[in-house]
């Protein structure tokens, strides 16, 4: 031994565990950061999702608090790495080491270390990604779509997420040989961090905040909208969900320092208790992190059971197994009932129940939000306008001979139709007063009634009475009429499904090739204003809207956001899937990331917590404490740890979901909600079952460490 | 050698502010064993920590060798750390990572002043305090005596003007605690070394040519060895404690 660098090595190499941990929880997180970067800025993903739809919102929402429990677990990494070396810099200071040699030495080791990591984990990000997305699609779906591509911006996240840690690392270097006190320094890795004493109501108080917390937050920005007509910047509304993680804080330091337990009860657990009192500080910190994570986790896992059950459920209960319509303008006309049939019995199938009713455009009144951008963000009036969208509409005998019901409508009067469970879900309003002609601007008065009408097939159309329909429609060309066809078929089979919705988009022409929302009426309005339509074709890459191109009738684009998208039930059961791979699978990555962060982190935490108490398990076995009664202490700390945060992420998200569902639905939550929910809950169960398997395969290892006899 | 001369150290915990040292003086000659004994929270340690520079003092002079160390800069106190003092803590503070033989050489190894000298001065460091046998070994596979006499050589590896060491055998068994007050009276003997130890110990402070009696933060009584045996020494020690705790009604 020669030189100062030579201790330094040698310590280095006898404590190469610590140097371990911390190399290993910052790649950790900048792997996973990468991974989640690279995914979530791929090209594959942000040509699929809409732009400032709710999926991606959703994504980058999981983002930042996997950003925010990444960021957290590398300073804890950081913090204990520093705590364990607190002793030996402590020493070299006390024996006359100077400072700066010593922060030269440090800096450089742990820079070294945290760039290493941070370069090793945005390498293997791309591999990861790949790799995990590769799985994917050869085990579960492959479509053309998937085709994982990468653009290079999302390493500038990643890198700014390194950067932030090497600089936090840096910062926290600083400080801690910033003391002047040595002898603080030598006692730093021995010093206990007790949290002080928390009342008992902070549990109940706790639990209290959470759920304010999470009804303002979800609440605040529909009541700005609806209320106070104020589109409130996110970052605003973002502030009344503090109270969540408030009283989130307060229940976990309730567990931690008081427990539940109360008399005499609390007897058994006093030790465990106890050690995890004097971690205060940290263990609450780490609780908090988990449960954010568990909570972001379990979001992105509940996507997949939320889009498809409902989704599934839907199409199974649809009337009929066929249903399109086409403008009358189409050479669709042509498509007569034999040509259909003859396509059928070629495939194997019949075509039973057919039937073929004429629908209308026509314009609607209501009113319409107009925006105005001011200091405090967007703003919006409500105006009245007389001719506002445009609506299709049937007459009652096209209703009945279509649905086989026996409507009979008073002149005068309309009824919306709404999905089966009852709900516009806000695309249809059922207080109309006015219908137009748009071609010969004749207007018809009318009065919405009640109940309104349910139907999957026809959903968004209105009703009018036989009178009322011929005399509105009346002189209406070609191009504002449509027809709506719904069949039956026997022996039905996807080829004939999709034979025929190849047909369909063969023989439609360009002036159809348009995205779903797309308002002749509104697109006049915007044209009249002076303003670009933001649906229209060639705005839609200004605007990010779908781009609609009939020579990829298969991608998922085409068959989710096409205006004139035939509903074949066949076809679109066993295409679901491939449809919304992207959106699915994109999820699904995501929810993999989170869970296993939040098994790294349960998984080091725990074996931390138990080793740097170890000493208490050796005086324990002093006092005569028998390897059942260590083990059960053990058991008790380390339940603890994975315990409360598991619990308090699952219920809250369980929570917040539900809540999420009511505030969307019009009549509570539907049945195919009701069923997606309790899809979510057997995700729940099938996790809760892997975290369980962490945690003995936590215990045994902790026993190990402990040097405790393994119960046979 | 060491002049300590009006003192004054406090601590501020929450709004309540403790006078850990009121005005302390005193002085060590070279190649005295000085010790300083005191109740629980009259102010030993915080004494020893001041005169290391491990903690600021808040008024005073500590002289050493004619530098006053509170006015030297951070590089300045470091370097007399590593070459004029030594160091002997209650819990050895040794290094887990490296050998006993290590451990000694480390102040050199830290000032830089690497050599074959240096290793035949740990050897014989070893030899002197019957380490020899676990030079090779690890602090996690010694006995506390053996640390702490480890730590006694490391401390004068550097042949340092002063030892400073605090509470040495509060750790310590009898025989491990003789066997380190050995070591020091050794160094003394052999090396011409200076030691100043803070005890609660009277039987290692009756090996002491002179004794600080410290209560609550100032020096009260000072007692000389001179010729009488350790034994007298010890019992005159004990009776002023005596006598020390009654008038304050401890």
């Amino acid at each position: 031994m020669n030189n100062f660098s030579d201790v330094y090595f040698a310590l280095r190499r006898k404590n190469k565990s610590q140097y371990a941990l911390l190399f290993g929880c910052l790649f950790f997180s900048v792997l996973l950061i990468t991974a989640y970067c690279l995914m979530m800025r791929s090209p594959t993903v942000m040509n699929t999702l809409p732009e400032g739809g709710d999926s991606r919102k959703q994504v980058m929402m999981i983002f930042v608090l996997s950003v925010i429990g990444c960021g957290a677990f590398t300073l804890y990494a950081a913090g204990l790495f520093f705590r364990h070396k607190s002793r030996e810099i402590g020493i070299f200071l006390a024996l006359g080491a100077s400072k700066q040699t010593l922060v030269r030495k440090l800096r450089r080791e742990v820079g070294g270390i945290a760039l290493l990591a941070c370069s090793l984990g945005m390498a293997l990000g791309t591999p990861l990604s790949w790799l995990v997305w590769g799985v994917f699609r050869l085990t579960l779906i492959d479509t053309p779509e998937m085709a994982l591509l990468f653009d290079l911006r999302a390493y500038g996240i990643s890198a700014a997420f390194s950067v932030f840690v090497i600089l936090t690392l840096l910062l926290m270097l600083s400080r801690f040989l910033g003391r002047t006190n040595i002898l603080d320094i030598v006692s730093e890795s021995h010093r206990a961090e007790p949290v002080r004493s928390v009342p008992r109501y902070y549990g109940i108080v706790g639990i209290a905040l959470m759920t304010v917390g999470a009804l303002l937050g979800y609440f605040t920005p529909s009541f700005c909208v609806k209320v106070l007509h104020w589109y409130a910047p996110d970052g605003l509304t973002a502030v009344f969900h503090l109270p969540t993680l408030i009283g989130l804080y307060m229940l976990l330091l309730h567990t931690v320092v008081n427990g539940w337990r109360r008399g005499r009860s609390r007897y058994p657990h006093l030790i465990a208790t106890g050690m995890m009192q004097f971690q205060g500080k940290q263990t609450v910190r780490n609780m908090l992190v988990i449960t954010v994570l568990i909570a972001g986790a379990y979001f992105a896992a509940f996507y997949v059971p939320m889009l498809v059950t409902p989704a599934q459920l839907g199409m199974k209960s649809r009337p009929e197994d066929y249903s399109f319509f086409f403008r009358a303008d189409q050479n669709l006309l042509t498509q007569s009932q034999s040509e259909i049939e003859q396509m059928a019995t070629k495939n194997g199938a019949t075509v039973s129940d057919y039937m073929q009713q004429p629908s209308a455009t026509l314009a609607v009144d209501g009113y319409e939000d107009v925006e105005t951008t001011g200091k405090i963000g967007t703003t919006y009036t409500v105006e009245y306008r007389e001719i506002l969208a445009s609506s299709r509409f049937l007459s009652e005998s096209a209703w009945n001979a279509l649905t086989g019901g026996n409507l009979n409508l008073a002149p005068g009067t309309v009824a919306a139709v709404f999905n089966s469970e009852g709900n516009s879900g806000g695309f249809i309003s059922k207080d109309i007063t006015l219908v137009t002609n748009p071609v010969t601007g004749q207007s018809l008065y009318v009065k919405s009634v009640e109940p309104v009408l349910k139907n999957d097939l026809l959903f968004k159309c209105r009703v009018l009475d036989d009178s009322d329909y011929a005399a509105i429609t009346a002189g209406l060309t070609d191009e504002w009429q449509e027809r709506q066809v719904l069949f039956n078929a026997e022996n039905d089979n996807y080829t004939f499904a999709k034979e025929l919705f190849h047909e369909i988009v063969a023989r439609s022409g360009p002036e159809v090739e348009l995205c779903d929302g797309y308002d002749r009426i509104i697109r006049a309005r915007y044209i009249e204003n002076g303003t670009d339509y933001f649906l229209e074709p060639e705005n839609a890459q200004k605007f990010g809207s779908p781009i609609i191109d009939y020579n990829q009738p298969d991608s998922s684009v085409f068959r989710q956001y096409w205006l004139y998208m035939p509903q074949f039930r066949v076809l679109d059961q066993a295409d679901f899937t491939t449809n919304m791979a992207v959106f699915l699978l994109l999820f699904v990555f995501v929810a993999i990331l989170c869970f296993t962060a939040v098994g790294v982190i349960l998984f080091v935490r725990s074996m931390t917590l138990v080793l740097i108490n170890a000493w208490v398990y050796q005086d324990l076995r002093k006092l005569g404490a028998s390897d059942q009664y260590l083990r059960k202490t053990a058991r008790g700390q380390i339940s603890r740890v994975f315990l409360a945060p598991i619990v308090t992420g699952t219920l809250l998200i369980l929570g917040f979901y539900t809540l999420i569902l009511l505030g969307n639905g019009e009549g509570g939550i539907t049945g195919y909600e009701w069923a997606g929910l309790g899809n979510c809950l057997i995700v729940v169960a099938a996790i809760s079952a892997a975290l369980y398997g962490l945690y003995r395969q936590t215990l045994r290892s902790s026993y190990t460490q402990l040097g405790i006899g393994v119960k046979s | 050698m060491l002049n300590v001369s009006n003192l004054n150290k406090s601590y501020q915990i929450g709004k309540t502010k403790y006078e850990a040292l009121k005005g302390v003086s005193l002085d060590v000659e070279k190649g005295e064993f000085v010790a300083v004994m005191g109740p629980s929270g009259s102010g030993k340690t915080t004494l020893l920590n001041c005169i290391s520079c491990y903690i600021p003092s808040d008024s005073g002079e500590i002289q050493l060798g004619g530098t006053d160390l509170a006015k030297l800069p951070e590089a300045a106190i470091a370097k007399v750390r590593n070459e004029k003092l030594g160091f002997v803590f209650q819990d050895f503070l040794l290094l887990d990572g490296l050998t006993v033989r290590d451990n000694i050489m480390l102040p050199r190894i830290i000032g830089g002043q690497v050599s074959a000298s240096m290793e035949q001065t740990a050897d014989r460091l070893c030899e002197v305090f019957g380490i020899a046998h676990i030079k090779n070994k690890y602090p996690a596979d010694i006995s506390g005596g053996e640390k702490q006499r480890t730590a006694v050589a490391r401390a004068l590896i550097n042949s340092p003007e002063l030892i400073l060491a605090d509470e040495p055998t509060g750790n310590l068994d009898s025989k491990s605690s003789r066997a380190v007050i050995n070591s020091f009276l050794q160094a003394k003997q052999e090396l011409c070394a200076t030691i100043f130890m803070v005890t609660h110990d009277s039987f290692a402070a009756s090996f002491c040519d002179r004794v600080v009696i410290l209560q609550d933060g100032a020096v009260r009584r000072m007692l000389s060895r001179g010729e009488v045996s350790r034994r007298a020494f010890q019992d005159e020690l004990l009776n002023v404690i005596s006598e020390m705790s009654e008038v304050s009604g401890q």
